[in-house]
This record gives structure tokens, sequence and C-alpha cells, in this order.
């Protein structure tokens, strides 16, 4: 650590001048410079080395001597960069024994955020719910994210533990938020002020249809038995996606390898294989949501 | 081959903004036949309004165009999308059919005296497409060296192409002379007339001194007006900021016109502030520093129409800070390949006049991760600063790694420790992340200097980096 710096005594000097005088004398040249030397004439220039420089200018327009002092006087107080008095600390959070989560949980959240926002709420469910707290950057993004959410935002408050309020305590800003975001489909637009421990807790559903609903709790076997043939028949498109899309985030865990396996196995060929190449990325994303945070 | 351009450089010879917006939907290959490139020139047949293609041809070394469109504008917004298109490698190599051979030829012939290999020699004859001036004076592949930045009334003995070199080299220094007294003059008008100026609320009023600067050849200088229109109301002492960079300006109008007198780093630093430009290949000639570089913080902001993005570097032997420029265009990538809070051990090599710009040259090793900065106390980060400006007046930005917490006094957010506090500015989102990671504790810190406060850009912890930096909208550019 470098403290071998200029004393203090520096400090109350610029360009050879007391500060306060020169600080006088900028407030002196912004009056003029509002209002023009057309109808205001400029200072006369400071007494000592600012001075001379503006003197040295030789040029006895208003405006020029003007814009000469000016330049003079910005150049100097900027090379004046002076510290302000030290400032009283602030009373730091609660401590909270949860330990962060691990760096390749976070690269993963910013790839479903970048990607696949529909599994945001179950990175920040899991994480909660693994006993691990969420870092610094994460929780005020999240908290930016969640706006006028309140079930979200509560569940991000309760993975950040307390520098969530802590932060909201002082940047009150970051509680009236954008726009409520951070997933897709699942949004819950509520307005109610204390979401219960259920809501915060559970995973916001997503719209799928009812002929497909027992699909969410099935296995693997019968997942894979169910919806796999349509990929390689070819009868699933682009308007299927959407439903999709919400069943691949909403079924079990265990399903997961072997809906990997199936759409990976897809037909090239087959008109469905673009859509199975986009679900594959969806479930390749969930799996790393899970294993990094095991 | 060639050096391809930046986008920056292309921006450089665009006439205007607006040419430049308007070329930008014609850079897409899909509106273009008949496309190719070799090492003198790029050439194509664009779609426009009228019935038949254009015809544009461009001369990306010896820095001409031609086109068959009907513009006035040179370079036309073709002209202007084609050298996109080829600075993006969209454009593919090819053998130039022989009307473009002939025009390059010409124009090699003209400029150099001699044609480059891959082009046949034809007799010269005069081209009224590409006069002397415009094929010169908008010159960025032959920017010229620092000697000759800083002294345009050299009168070496030279031979006839160092003699047109010369010419040239004296036409841009005169125009940009030009441009600087212009400045000047529209600066004491600002002081006659006043900052009440209604006019000042109008972006064309700034526009139109950034066209002036554009066609001296001064687009760093064009770049910080534009900036600075972007002061005028947007927060309540907007009045005391555009009067201090009025003044800066000046300063710079001055120096820049007192360019020959001064000694040569400073000569240096005030025509690379000017916008007089330099080429890759010339900085990369120079002598490396080779360090441990930590790669202490990243920060973009968009300039016009175009992202730039500011890595900062701290030399660990040397203690000495540098920046890496990077700049995209719509839909295009900035350079991420220097990761905040990793170390790299590379060859740079800055800018000349010591400038903080620089380029990274061979890395050596794999980086190196965690790493930062020896951070300051707040008073030796205010001394740092201060130097750096009082020997730089017009510096806008400068990176310092401090050792402090952020906290509240007198109702704006600081960074503070026992020998004093640096006023902080920043988005919530970045003061919160600092507020987070901190937990209101000493911290090491990287910040970048404004002269309206310090910007937090990382926060370096025991076992990473926090990247807060402000960052570029990725509905703008492309993932890197």
């Amino acid at each position: 650590m470098n403290g071998s710096v200029s004393s203090r005594q520096a400090a109350e000097t610029a360009g050879g001048m007391p500060v306060s005088e020169l600080d006088a004398h900028w407030q002196e040249l912004l009056t003029v410079a509002l209002l023009g030397t057309d109808r205001r004439d400029p200072p006369s220039p400071l007494v000592g080395p600012v001075g001379d420089v503006v003197t040295d200018a030789v040029r006895h327009e208003p405006s020029a001597r003007m814009l000469a002092d000016v330049a003079t006087c910005a150049a100097v107080r900027r090379a004046a960069f002076l510290p302000g008095p030290p400032a009283d600390r602030l009373a730091p959070p609660a401590h909270d024994p949860r330990p962060i989560c691990p760096p390749e949980a976070v690269t993963t959240w910013r790839d479903l955020t970048d990607h696949w926002p529909v599994l945001v709420d179950e990175w920040v469910l899991t994480v909660l719910h693994r006993g691990w707290r969420l870092p610094a950057d994460v929780t005020v993004a999240l908290l930016a994210d969640s706006g006028r959410d309140p079930v979200r935002r509560a569940r991000v408050v309760r993975a950040a533990g307390p520098v969530a309020e802590w932060v909201l305590d002082h940047l009150p800003s970051l509680r009236t938020g954008g726009v409520a975001g951070g997933g897709s489909g699942g949004g819950r637009r509520v307005d109610r002020a204390t979401p219960s421990d259920a809501e915060v807790l559970s995973l916001p559903p997503l719209v799928v249809p009812p002929d497909l609903e027992p699909l969410l709790a099935a296995d693997a076997l019968t997942f894979s038995r169910r919806l796999l043939p349509g990929f390689h028949e070819g009868r699933f498109g682009a308007s299927h996606r959407p439903v999709l899309v919400h069943l691949f985030a909403r079924c079990r865990v265990e399903v997961l390898p072997v809906a990997a396996e199936g759409l990976a196995a897809v037909d090239p060929s087959s008109p469905s294989s673009g859509l199975a190449h986009v679900l594959a990325d969806l479930v390749r994303a969930r799996t790393r949501l899970h294993t990094t945070l095991a | 081959m060639t050096d391809r351009w930046s986008v920056e450089q292309v921006m450089a010879v665009a006439p205007s903004p607006s040419t430049f917006a308007a070329a930008e939907p014609l850079a897409d290959p899909g509106r273009w036949t008949g496309l190719g490139a070799d090492r003198r020139s790029a050439w194509g047949r664009c779609r426009g309004s009228g019935r038949e293609p254009y015809e544009t041809l461009v001369d990306h070394v010896g820095v001409g165009w031609r086109c068959s469109c009907p513009s006035r504008k040179l370079p036309c917004k073709h002209a202007i999308a084609l050298l996109l298109l080829w600075s993006r490698e969209a454009v593919p190599d090819a053998t130039p059919p022989p009307a473009v051979a002939e025009w390059a030829a010409r124009r090699a012939g003209r400029s150099d005296g001699a044609s480059p290999p891959d082009t046949p020699v034809s007799p010269v004859s005069p081209d009224p497409a590409a006069s002397p001036a415009s094929d010169h004076a908008s010159d960025p592949d032959r920017r010229s060296d620092p000697d000759h930045a800083s002294d345009p009334d050299r009168t070496d003995p030279a031979g006839p192409s160092d003699h047109e070199h010369e010419r040239a080299r004296d036409e841009r220094v005169a125009r940009m002379r030009e441009g600087l007294v212009e400045l000047d003059r529209w600066l004491e008008d600002r002081m006659r007339t006043g900052l009440a100026d209604p006019s000042l609320a109008h972006y064309a009023t700034w526009d139109e001194l950034a066209a002036r600067l554009v066609d001296a050849r001064a687009g760093a200088l064009a770049n910080r007006v534009r900036r600075l229109a972007g002061l005028v109301g947007a927060s309540p002492d907007w009045h005391d900021r555009v009067l201090a960079e009025l003044g800066v300006l000046h300063l710079v109008a001055q120096a820049g016109l007192r360019v020959p007198d001064l000694p040569g780093d400073l000569a240096d630093a005030v025509a690379a502030t000017t916008g007089w430009q330099v080429r890759q290949a010339d900085v990369l000639a120079g002598v490396p520093e080779t360090d441990h570089w930590v790669v202490a913080g990243r920060s973009d902001t968009r300039e016009d129409r175009i992202e730039v993005r500011r890595v900062w570097l701290w030399g660990r032997a040397s203690g000495r800070w540098a920046m890496v420029l990077s700049f995209a265009a719509y839909r295009q990538s900035l350079d991420a390949s220097l990761e905040v809070g990793t170390a790299v051990h590379a060859d740079l090599f800055r800018y000349p006049g010591g400038s903080l710009r620089a380029l990274v040259g061979e890395r050596r090793d794999e980086p190196e991760r965690p790493a930062a900065p020896d951070p300051l106390e707040v008073v030796a980060a205010c001394d740092a600063v201060g130097r750096a400006v009082a020997a730089e007046p017009w510096l806008e930005r400068l990176a310092v790694t401090v050792l402090a917490a952020p906290t509240v006094a007198d109702g704006r957010w600081v960074l503070t420790d026992h020998s004093g506090s640096l006023p902080l500015v920043g988005e919530r989102g970045t003061l919160g992340a600092l507020l987070a990671a901190s937990l209101g504790e000493t911290v090491p810190i990287t910040v970048e200097w404004t002269p309206h406060g310090v910007m937090p850009l990382t926060i370096h912890l025991p076992d990473r980096a926090l990247d807060v930096g402000p960052r570029a909208d990725t509905s703008f550019v492309a993932a890197g």
C-alpha cells in the first residue's frame, strides 16, 4: 500500500493559491458565463500564478480573456483533485452464516438470464433450498429485475439474506425497480405487499395444456415414451415451442438425462430436429443449474 | 494483407454521422453482388434506389473511393458501407476485375510512384473521381508518425514519394489548424453569448461544430464536443460542468495550434487528443513494455453510434496504468479477450507520447486469477490522479485502485478511508453491488476517475473480482 503522498497542507492549495479563493473566482466566472460577456464584464484575473497565465494570454477582447481564465481555472481545479473529509462508516448488515454460492453457479445464472430466463426462478429457489447465499452482484441484479413482483422480490431477499434488506434500506430506488422480469410466462404481477411462504418457496406455474399436464410429474420412462416419438416423427414445429419450453422447464429433474439423450438422438432430417436442438440446450442449461448448485 | 480498418477509422472518413448511419443498413452482404477485395481495394455493386446497382470501389491503402451513385458526398454511403463490410471481413478475397485493377493501378501510380505487387501497371491518367486532396487529406492508413505530427514543418530531403507524403501531411495539418482555429472562435462566441443562450439546448448547435471538426480530421475533438452536448441540462449543475469542459477544449485547441513548439511527448499527447491517429502497425513497431498486466477494470460507453470499451491494465512490476480500447458498431462484438480480475504476462505497446492508450502484443502465459492492483489510500489516489491531470489537463478518465468503504456523506455516496473521501458516480446497480459486496467495509476497488466523481469498475474480493463497470447494451452489441 502506498501511503507516501503529498501532505494535507498541499491539499489546501492549488496552483499556488488557496483552494477557497480559486473556488470563489470560479463562481464569479460561472456567473459571467451564464450571462455572457456581452452583458457582463469578466472578473479580473486572480493575482498569482493562475492569474499570470491568464494575463500572459495577451488577448484583449472580454470573451477571449474570459475563455483563457475559464481554461486556466478549470485545469487547476481538475488537477487539484482533493479528497473530502473522512466520512463515518455505515453500520454493517447482520451476519449471514450461509456460504456464497460457487462462481460456476453464478456463471450459470448469467447464462440463464441471457438465454433461458424461464429458469431463473428455479435457480433462485435452488440456491435457497440448498442453503447457499446469493453473491453481491447477483443480489443487486435480481432485486432490480424483480421490479414490482413481491413474490420474486421476497424470494431474492430470502436467498440473499440480511444484506438484501440492508442494500434496499440504503438504496431505496432499488425497491421500486423497473418492470418485473426474471422469468417468462410465469410472471405473477401481484401487488400484494407480503406474499405467503408457499408462494415464495414454490415455483410459479407455467402454462401447459391439460393433456400434457400429467407429464410434469411423470417419470423418465413415461416422459420419453409420450413425448420423444413426436420429435422423431416430425410432428412438433415452431408453434409448439412455447408449450414444450414450459414442459421441459418444469418436468421432474430426474427426467432431464433421458430427455437430453432422446433429444440428441432426433434424426437431423426430421422437421422437428431444430426444435429438438433448442430444447436440448434448455435441458443442458437446467441440468447445469442443478449440478453447479449441488 | 493490408491492415483492416477499424470501425472507428471508417467512421472517421464518413463526411457526417448521418452518412455513417445511412451506410450501416447497407453494410449487409445480402444487398451486394460481385463483392471482392484484394490488398489495395474493395469493390462491389450495391442495390439502391436506381434501376441499376451502384458500382462502388474503395482504395483502402491510398484512401479513395468511387461510386456511380448520384450523391455529392464523398465518400458516399455506399463507399462507407463497403468499407464497413471489408472491415468486418465480410468481403471475400478476389482478383479485381479489369476496371477495378486499372483504377487501383492509376491511384497507386499517382500516390506511391509504384503499384502494389498484385495490381497491373497501367498508364497514369487523371481520375476525376478522386482528387489528390480527397485522396490524402482523409488518409487514415497514412497516419503520420508522431515525429511528423509534432513537426509539420519538417523539411528533410526526400524523394518524390516522401515529398508527396509530406505534402499530404502538410495539407492535413493545415486542415486541422483551421479546425482548431474555428473551434476556438466558437468557444469565444459561447463566452460572449453565455451559457443561458437557448441555442445550446439544440443538439444541432453542437453537431454542426462536431461535423466541422470531423472535416478538419479532428475526430477525437468532434466526439468530445458531442459528449459535451449531452451534458447540457443533464444535471442541476450542468452549467458548471459545461463551462469547465469548454475551458478544457480551449486548452486543447491552443495546445494543438502550438504542437510544433511543444516538447515531444506532450506534442504527441496533444496530437492524439485532437484526433491525429496513428496506425496500429506503427504502434506495434514500438518498444514493448513486458509485464504481468492486471486487468483491473472495464467500462463501456456509447459514443454516437459506436460502443466503446475501455479496459484498464495495471503493470505489476511497473505500477503503470494503460488502457486498451475496442469499438463496436451495431451488432458487432466488443473485445472480450481481457477478463477483469486476471493478470496476463504480455507485451504492451503504448501509443506515442507515453499515452495511456495501448495495444496488447504477444501474450506469454495463460491468465492468472484472481489478480488485483495494489490499492492506494484515498489521499494517495487523489495525488495520483492530480499528477496525471496536471500533466494532461484534457484527460477525461483515469483508473486508480483504492482501499476504501462506500458510505454516505452530506447526502452523497462516497468512498472513504481514514485519509479522506471520494465522490462516487454510477448507476444504482453499480452502487448496490458495491454495497452488497463490501458490506460497508473497506475493500479494494478499481474506479475510473472522471471530473464529476469516481465510477466503481471492479470490486476485488479475495477469491474473485466483481466486474460492475457500465456494460454495453446487449440489444446493440453482439455477444463477444
